[in-house]
């Protein structure tokens, strides 16, 4: 369990949020010219790091609204949250 | 005659003073029914603007918060997103169509955002007591410390697993908005939890 910053509703306990998975994953421009495999790697593979990941996450039982975090997956230590569209507060 | 019945409880339609009320030691748990809610969504200063002109209301922007005037209160949900009440008990019919066709007109038709009655689809709980807080924190993850000394706050969280909508009407009084179909069994929870307290 641990708490997390909601950039909209502010700090509130991680059972109210849902993970979305790796962020910053942009769709290509032109699918129609990849091939299945670049396709199937665009739709589905995913990193699992043990470390700082990028992540999307959405207050489900609060705002309903969508944003992103950077999580050390390995200990649940939350670097930065921010919203959609905006850039990451660190590299 | 209201047309509306509890979703909690069976009741005689023709006595709506006889909406379900439970005394506990310390607690005053009710039904607030029938009233009316209006679920309204946008983005732009002409949807603000409008909704202002309307129902002499302005739309609270700060998260958490909430306005209220001598008719109606507006609870922030979401950045884009609010939830608007009655403030007073009333019968369901005219005048509530005549709201809500006057903000579908000049909203949806419009295109400058989205209205919603979700009078049906929201129960409102009223709960009153000094021990309110140790009931709702018995089942729910949010830290209620400021909340509780915050009169107008508004939060949205998880009671019992049950996604309700929290408003801090005055020091220890509080309106809880839960849907409909789950209504009746966090109705039965907190009857029971209030038992303990």
């Amino acid at each position: 369990m641990f708490l997390i910053n909601c950039p909209y509703c502010g700090e509130r306990d991680q059972s109210e949020f849902s993970a979305g998975g790796e962020a910053h994953i942009v769709r290509p421009k032109q699918p129609t010219e990849l091939s299945d495999n670049q396709w199937a790697e665009f739709l589905f593979m995913r990193k699992n790091i043990k470390g700082v990941q990028f992540e999307r996450w959405n207050h489900s039982h609060g705002c309903r609204k969508w944003f992103n975090m950077v999580r050390d997956t390995s200990n649940d230590k939350i670097h930065a949250v921010y919203k959609m569209g905006e850039k990451p507060p660190i590299k | 005659m209201p047309n509306w019945n509890s979703a909690i409880k069976k009741i005689d339609i023709n006595n709506v003073a006889s909406v379900n009320v439970k005394h506990h030691s310390e607690l005053f748990i009710s039904e607030v029914e029938p009233i009316m809610k209006l679920n309204v969504r946008g983005k732009s200063r002409d949807f603000l603007s409008m909704i202002g002109k309307i129902l002499n209301i302005i739309l609270p922007t700060e998260a958490n918060t909430s306005t209220t005037n001598e008719h109606i209160t507006a609870l922030w949900l979401s950045p884009d997103e609010w939830l608007l009440f009655k403030n007073n008990v009333t019968n369901r019919g005219t005048e509530e169509t005549i709201i809500e066709e006057n903000l579908y007109k000049n909203i949806s038709q419009k295109k400058l955002g989205s209205v919603t009655n979700v009078s049906d689809q929201f129960v409102m709980i009223n709960i009153q007591g000094q021990n309110l807080y140790e009931l709702l924190s018995s089942g729910c993850p949010f830290n209620f410390n400021d909340f509780k000394n915050k009169k107008g706050a508004v939060s949205q969280t998880l009671l019992n697993h049950t996604d309700v909508i929290i408003y801090n009407e005055e020091i220890n009084k509080i309106n809880l908005f839960v849907r409909r179909s789950f209504s009746a069994h966090l109705w039965s929870w907190m009857n029971d939890s209030a038992r303990f307290i």
